[in-house]
């Protein structure tokens, strides 16, 4: 045999090897003594004990009931309820008490009205629970179903009814897209660290503020200890355990608010923002057209779902944090501002408008097609003239204008708490290097001065710019929820303004851009003179968005241009002038003029929030009252 | 090279492989009935035994091949992973039921302290087997194993996996009593051991742990909470009488009275369907299995073979004698599956392995030193 590596390793020595034997006996004792143990044991338990054991096994038994917690209140900021909890009841089969469905699926689907191969696929699908956990057939029943089954109950053996708290919209659709929805938890997310706690069939928030704070909502869960017999027959109550409720969110949405917003989009696409300029807060936060909740109530039909994702008006993208528009001639004011703060231009400096400017071979246009004439730096902002920005673009060059909409938060996130929010665009010479590895030609600088070209914004991110340039140039992050209160009323946690830093520009430039803004709604030529309103002096901008270039729909009149290339309207404004209070930017897709189409929605927000702060009109300062039942159910 | 010499396969421990394959089919047969109703992913977990069996075969295969005298090369770099295992899981690892224990291979989830009871084991017989006895071990002899020991035990208690801890100071005590120790040491570490019991209640368990003793010792005081497990536990074994009530016709395990059935309580729904008769043919048959592996010990050519064996076989009747007294009611609920019949892929595959061991030092108990 070849030397192996391991024969170094010695023969056990006879003198050792009898030591060794010798604790292996001690430990074969030992061994053979536990073994008896077990089996005396086993003897006394199955035989002496035995019938004892039997008799409890046959008589009693334990099981133990989850009883779902009402979840959280969603409240306004005045502490008004906007969603809240209302019992449901549900149609559950118990495979334990009455073992094959045959028997009553006939008559259940009937009284259910539902196809049969639809209670018995949720069977199927149920094999794999513990026999005696129900079976979900319909969840959500009405009143007439829920009599006609309690009735009936003697004929439909197995057949219960299970009564949860589910979600009740007291405002039906109210800011769908920033409350969210819930439905039961999918096995992915099951898995999942974040809801280590939760069972399948539990229900979870999907989406919004009822995701986010999911863990603030929730509550705790009770417990029904029954006592069951042999069959699984419930025998009484042995203990109950209560549910907690979860806690309150306050949000800093206002109702009224936002139902004058959502009432003056009307169902047109678009997003409407209001927010406080000195905090942050959300007043309002409307993607329209909303997502009907009710929809979501026990999950959502393949139907409606295949609905919502081919509808043109796009209802289940969040218009205020992921709808990315070039922001038009809205984005003039961070032109203007980088302009003056950088010493480009003095406000009287003057410059001709012909309708048009040269720049390389190619001519760009104003949307004025006859020109402004003589335009100082009032004007032009207040008349929007391109031709002005065209040549204080061409002068800043891209990459200063981008410093500039960087520091005013655009092309990034706003930071606020919600999911998927997207960041736009504020290109630069580095940046189209990078994306498209090509040089950064000067023509585009005179796209982006006027919005257009690469630019993208989100409606959240020029409201907080605008909030930034009128409150002195301090930039927010936005926030919805204002304190989570636990039910016993203690205070959990409150949400203070988050100061992201002051912007960049000089105190003069902006308080030049604020005179121009009120110049827009309250001098003759301004672009937006149909939002001003007697009493209260508001500032803003228009813009006008292309969606395509000017050249597909050129020479079309605006109504024979087809929906989807027609321009997105932009209206981005503040009031009181004076001593600003709250931005409001409202964007109206395909809308065609931000004047008129975007414009008026501003106005009638504006109008509530100024009605319901001097309390002078009785009717309207009365708080918006919730749905009548059947309208919500509609 | 190794070359195989037709000798190991005349010297094949066919009594150990009849053993094991009795108790394994019996353990299948009984986990068959507790998770009929159950599916993993789709595939129904009595599959999933089957293929961990396959796998285990294998695994068998591969280490009855290879001399095992090959460990002592590789006990340290084994050590060493199993560490770095265990830190893993504790860094990264899966969260089920309050205790971060598994990492997900994908295919597979591992209990890094699974085979680390394992790696134990051939860690301190290597470290026995090279460390001179002489007049018996002292105090500062044990330093260097209780601290191999000790790491694994605190990364496991850490988890929290109290059972399985508990588990390797078992293990450390039998394997340091098995060698010689001193007099004086065995008496310092009895009176050190029994001071630590109050302190370690006090400041070392956790609320729910010190809740599970309280409950054993009055298991009615609370029968919804911690009560439950024991009090379900033993009206299933008591309720099978002589015969049991049949095969998968348990009340208590097919009605969902039973917690854990198919893991820790296996042998409940066994004692509930097959009786008294049939509780005491597995006891038999797995206490046979247990003696064999001291024979096999007692027959080892080498001491470091004798060490392993012996390392080997108290894991498995520390698993075993502590999960069985737990379902019957003898112990509290610690957590400690029974080796080749609770359902658990690291597990079953751990003991395939030290099993396999077993095999492989029986086989070459001829092998001469040449």
């Amino acid at each position: 045999m070849a030397p192996h590596p391991l024969t170094k390793i010695n023969k056990i020595d006879p003198a050792e090897l009898k030591m060794l034997k010798k604790r292996i006996d001690i430990a074969m004792v030992i061994i053979i003594f536990c073994a008896a143990l077990l089996l005396t044991r086993l003897w006394y338990l199955q035989i002496y004990r035995g019938d004892e054991y039997a008799k409890l096994s046959e008589i009693n038994r334990i099981r133990i009931q989850e009883i779902a917690a009402p979840r959280g209140n969603i409240l306004d900021r005045t502490g008004r309820p906007i969603i809240t909890n209302r019992p449901r009841f549900n149609v559950v089969w118990s495979r334990e008490d009455a073992p094959n469905p045959d028997v009553v699926i006939k008559d259940l689907a009937r009284i259910l009205n539902e196809d049969i191969s639809v209670l018995l696929d949720r069977i199927r699908a149920a094999t794999e629970n513990p026999r005696y956990m129900p079976t979900r057939l319909k969840e959500d029943i009405d009143w007439e179903t829920l009599v006609t089954i309690e009735n009936k109950h003697l004929s439909l053996p197995g057949v219960r009814i299970e009564v949860v708290p589910s979600r009740d919209y007291l405002y039906g659709d109210f800011a769908s897209h920033l409350v969210g929805y819930l439905a039961e938890i999918s096995p992915a997310e099951l898995t999942e660290k974040r809801y280590a706690k939760y069972q399948s069939g539990d229900q979870v928030g999907k989406q919004g503020v009822e995701k986010i704070f999911e863990e603030y909502l929730k509550g705790e869960k009770g417990r029904n200890y029954l006592e069951v017999d042999v069959h699984g027959f419930e025998q009484r109550q042995m203990q109950l355990q209560e549910p907690y409720p979860g806690n309150d969110l306050h949000l800093t949405l206002d109702i009224d608010l936002q139902r004058a917003a959502e009432e003056a989009m009307d169902g047109r696409a678009g997003a409407v923002v209001v927010m406080e300029v000195n905090t942050g807060n959300l007043l309002a936060m409307c993607s329209s057209p909303s997502l009907h909740l009710q929809e979501f109530v026990g999950g959502i039909s393949t139907t409606a779902w295949n609905k919502l994702l081919n509808d043109p008006l796009n209802p289940l993208l969040d218009k205020t944090i992921q709808g990315q528009y070039p922001p038009g001639s809205t984005f003039k004011i961070v032109t203007a501002l980088a302009a003056i703060s950088e010493g480009i231009i003095t406000p009287d400096a003057t410059y001709f408008c012909g309708g048009s400017l040269n720049f390389g071979n190619r001519r760009y246009g104003c949307w004025k097609k006859g020109g402004h004439g003589t335009v100082d730096f009032q004007r032009a902002l207040i008349e929007s003239c391109d031709v002005y920005f065209y040549s204080v673009g061409m002068r800043l060059g891209v990459d200063k204008i981008a410093k500039y909409a960087n520091s005013l938060g655009l092309g990034k996130k706003t930071g606020i708490e919600l999911e998927h929010e997207k960041s736009g665009n504020i290109p630069s010479m580095a940046w189209k290097q990078q994306r498209y590895k090509e040089k950064w030609q000067d023509g585009e600088t005179l796209s982006v001065a006027i919005g257009q070209g690469y630019v993208l914004t989100t409606p959240l991110q020029l409201c907080r710019m605008t909030a930034a340039v009128v409150n002195g140039g301090t930039l927010y992050r936005p926030q919805m929820v204002q304190s989570i209160t636990a039910p016993d009323g203690r205070t959990l946690k409150t949400f203070a303004p988050i100061n992201e830093g002051k912007i960049l520009g000089s105190a003069h430039s902006l308080a030049l851009i604020k005179e121009a803004l009120v110049g827009v709604v309250n001098s003759p030529g301004g672009t937006a003179k149909v939002v001003k309103l007697p009493d209260v002096l508001i500032g803003g901008k228009t813009g006008t968005a292309q969606v395509v270039r000017l050249a597909h729909v050129e020479g079309m009149s605006e109504k024979s241009i087809p929906y989807k290339y027609r321009d997105h309207a932009w209206f981005t404004s503040y009031a009181p002038a004076e001593k600003p209070e709250i931005a409001i930017t409202v964007l109206v897709e395909h809308g065609q003029h931000g004047g008129s189409a975007a414009g008026p929605v501003a106005r009638a927000v504006y109008k509530r929030y100024f009605e319901l702060k001097n309390g002078k009109d009785g009717e309207a300062a009365e708080p918006a009252p919730p749905l009548a039942k059947d309208e919500k159910e509609e | 090279m190794l070359r195989f010499d037709r000798r190991l396969l005349l010297n094949f421990d066919w009594v150990l492989f009849v053993a094991v394959l009795v108790v394994a089919l019996l353990g299948l047969t009984n986990i068959y009935s507790a998770t009929h109703l159950y599916t993993n992913m789709g595939t129904p977990l009595y599959l999933k035994v089957l293929t961990y069996y396959l796998f285990g075969a294998a695994i068998i295969l591969l280490i009855v091949s290879i001399d095992y005298r090959v460990l002592l090369t590789l006990n340290y770099p084994l050590y060493i992973s199993m560490i770095i295992l265990l830190l893993f899981a504790l860094a990264f690892g899966k969260t089920i039921g309050g205790a971060q224990r598994w990492i997900n291979l994908g295919f597979f989830r591992l209990q890094p302290s699974e085979p680390a009871k394992l790696i134990l084991v051939i860690t301190l017989a290597s470290y026995y087997y090279r460390k001179e006895t002489g007049k018996g071990f002292s105090l500062l002899d044990l330093a260097v194993p209780a601290l191999l020991t000790g790491v694994p035990f605190l990364l496991i208690a850490k988890q929290p996996d109290l059972g399985t801890g508990l588990l390797l100071g078992f293990i450390f005590v039998s394997m340091t009593l098995f060698v010689k120790l001193r007099w004086s040491t065995l008496a310092t570490l009895l009176c050190v051991g029994l001071s630590a019991i109050p302190i370690a209640w006090k400041f070392f368990l956790k609320p729910y742990q010190r809740q599970r003793v309280a409950t054993f010792l009055n298991p009615e005081h609370d029968p919804l909470g911690t009560g439950y497990h024991i009090i379900q536990s033993k009206i299933a074994v008591g309720s099978g009488l002589i015969f049991g009530k049949g095969y998968m016709k348990g009340t208590q395990g097919q009605l969902d009275f039973l917690p854990e059935r198919h893991t820790d309580f296996a042998f409940s729904v066994w004692a509930e369907e097959w009786g008294f008769l049939g509780s005491v043919v597995l006891v038999v048959c797995y206490f046979f299995m247990i003696l064999w592996g001291l024979n096999i010990a007692i027959s080892a050519r080498d001491k470091f073979g004798v060490l392993l064996a012996f390392g080997v076989v108290s894991l498995i009747f520390w698993q075993a004698f502590i999960n069985l007294a737990m379902v019957m009611g003898l112990l509290p609920v610690v957590g400690v599956p029974l080796p080749l019949v609770s359902y658990g892929g690291s597990s079953l595959l751990t003991n395939l392995a030290g099993l396999g061991l077993l095999m492989n030092i029986r086989m070459r108990r001829y092998m001469g030193t040449s």
